[in-house]
């Protein structure tokens, strides 16, 4: 028996990294602005850098209503159901 | 282990800091013996699920907070007040996920109301921000551990604040109801003068105001406004929930001349308004005004339009604390920007209150 308890608890959902793609060529790619003051900036131009040196199928643009809390689950959804590849942006 | 066993308990505080699961202070060791004691004093069952913990969702249980409890030194009696502020930080409108997250500074306030200040020791008069007081010392930092332990905010990994503050030790105050003119914090937002709670305000460290000469509410109000009207940056406007913290000669100086708090939410709130065109970013700072607002104003250099420092004067909250010499009192700015975090209750229940119901 443990001299003591454990004070850490086990995550509910232990976090896996999304596979990458090879390419970006025929996917569909979201820009999330998370609400940061010219975060709108930064992804104007991955989107200009992304439309030059790849050929994605779409490029969509969403945003957060705000950057301190988690995206709302609608939204997540919305992204999930509808991207291959996730770029978001923080900025200041 | 036995308390007569002096080494092994310091090797397990060695062990436990070295496991990352402390403040950086020495800890109590967390055993069977000393966490049973603290879940028996809360009337609640080991297993019962108090909150899943933002921003990793960690379940906290009664247990769980228990051993945090008693490694940050609560008295097996305070738990119950540990369980209300989790469940208190855990609720969605105090956005513990942003709190502990963010790049800014919070840390979450914990103010107790109601008789358990008295039967629990909790300073709320001199010092009431300052060490020397085991249950502000150690209901604080049980919090805090319970949001690294359970929440799995560890600094500079999770939580990316650039600076924080001290109260990321602990940070918790009563409020010196019986030298107060007004209902209590509790009271005014619907609880009764016989119930101990717990409000959690997402905080920056404590401003002092200093005003020794003031006699009047107006001058007086003039002072503290000037200090409310800096909270986060002078041109931020919108801001939400804040702490006024007045101390007993200060509030003495409202009270006699009749004033109520809501009188003095309603006067800082109409003094804290700027014009349209002292809030250009660009204009004594970067910061101002936000495009989409600026946007809605044909001229924004010369246009006069007031626009608030709070949404509301309900967003103003006040409490009174403190010792009863001392023309000094204390702003706490609050992490609320709009959509951000706001002031949350919990009722304490206790065995005596129905804590095992």
């Amino acid at each position: 028996m443990s001299e003591y308890l454990d004070p850490t608890a086990p995550v509910a959902q232990p976090r896996k990294t999304a596979r990458r793609p090879s390419s970006l060529d025929g996917k569909v790619v979201t820009l999330l602005d998370i609400s940061k003051a010219k975060g709108d900036h930064l992804l104007d131009r991955i989107e200009e850098l992304l439309r030059e040196r790849a050929k994605p199928k779409a490029i969509v643009r969403k945003k957060k209503p705000t950057f301190a809390r988690p995206a709302p689950d609608t939204l997540r959804q919305e992204i999930v159901g509808g991207t291959d590849v996730l770029i978001e942006a923080l900025a200041d | 282990m036995s308390l007569a066993d002096p080494e092994l308990d310091a090797d397990l505080i060695e062990e436990l800091y070295a496991r990352g699961v402390t403040d950086g202070l020495p800890v109590v060791v967390p055993t069977r013996a000393r966490v049973d004691r603290a879940v028996a004093a809360s009337g609640r069952g080991h297993d019962e699920l108090v909150a899943l913990v933002p921003p990793n969702w960690g379940r906290a249980t009664v247990e769980k907070v228990a051993v945090n409890a008693v490694m940050a030194g609560c008295r097996p009696e305070y738990l119950p007040v540990v369980l209300a502020a989790v469940e208190a930080v855990c609720d969605e409108v105090f956005d513990l996920h942003g709190v502990s997250a963010t790049t800014n500074a919070p840390a979450p306030l914990v103010i107790v109301n109601g008789p358990l200040r008295a039967t629990l020791d909790v300073n709320c008069g001199a010092g009431v921000f300052g060490s020397g007081w085991r249950a502000n010392a150690t209901i604080g930092r049980a919090l805090r551990l319970v949001c690294v332990n359970v929440g799995g905010a560890r600094p500079g990994e999770v939580s990316m604040s650039t600076l924080a503050h001290p109260g990321r030790y602990t940070y918790c105050i009563g409020e010196r109801e019986e030298a107060s003119p007004w209902e209590s914090l509790a009271v005014e937002h619907g609880f009764a003068p016989g119930d101990s709670t717990v409000a959690v305000l997402a905080a920056d460290a404590p401003l002092g105001v200093y005003d020794a000469r003031s006699r009047t509410p107006e001058d007086l109000l003039a002072t503290l406004a000037a200090s409310l009207a800096v909270v986060s940056h002078h041109k931020m406007t919108h801001w939400g929930d804040t702490l006024l913290v007045l101390s007993p000669e200060h509030v003495t100086i409202l009270g006699d001349a009749g004033w109520s708090k809501a009188d003095v939410r309603r006067w800082l709130w109409g003094r804290l308004q700027r014009p349209v065109r002292e809030l250009l970013p660009g204009r004594d700072g970067g910061e101002g005004l936000p495009e989409h607002v600026l946007r809605k104003f044909a001229d924004p250099a010369h246009d006069s339009t007031p626009i608030p420092k709070f949404r509301s004067p309900d967003n103003i909250k006040i409490v009174v604390a403190g010792g009863t010499a001392g023309r000094f009192s204390a702003i706490v700015p609050g992490w609320t920007f709009s959509k951000g975090s706001a002031l949350v209750f919990r009722p304490i229940r206790t065995p005596q209150s129905g804590g095992s119901a």
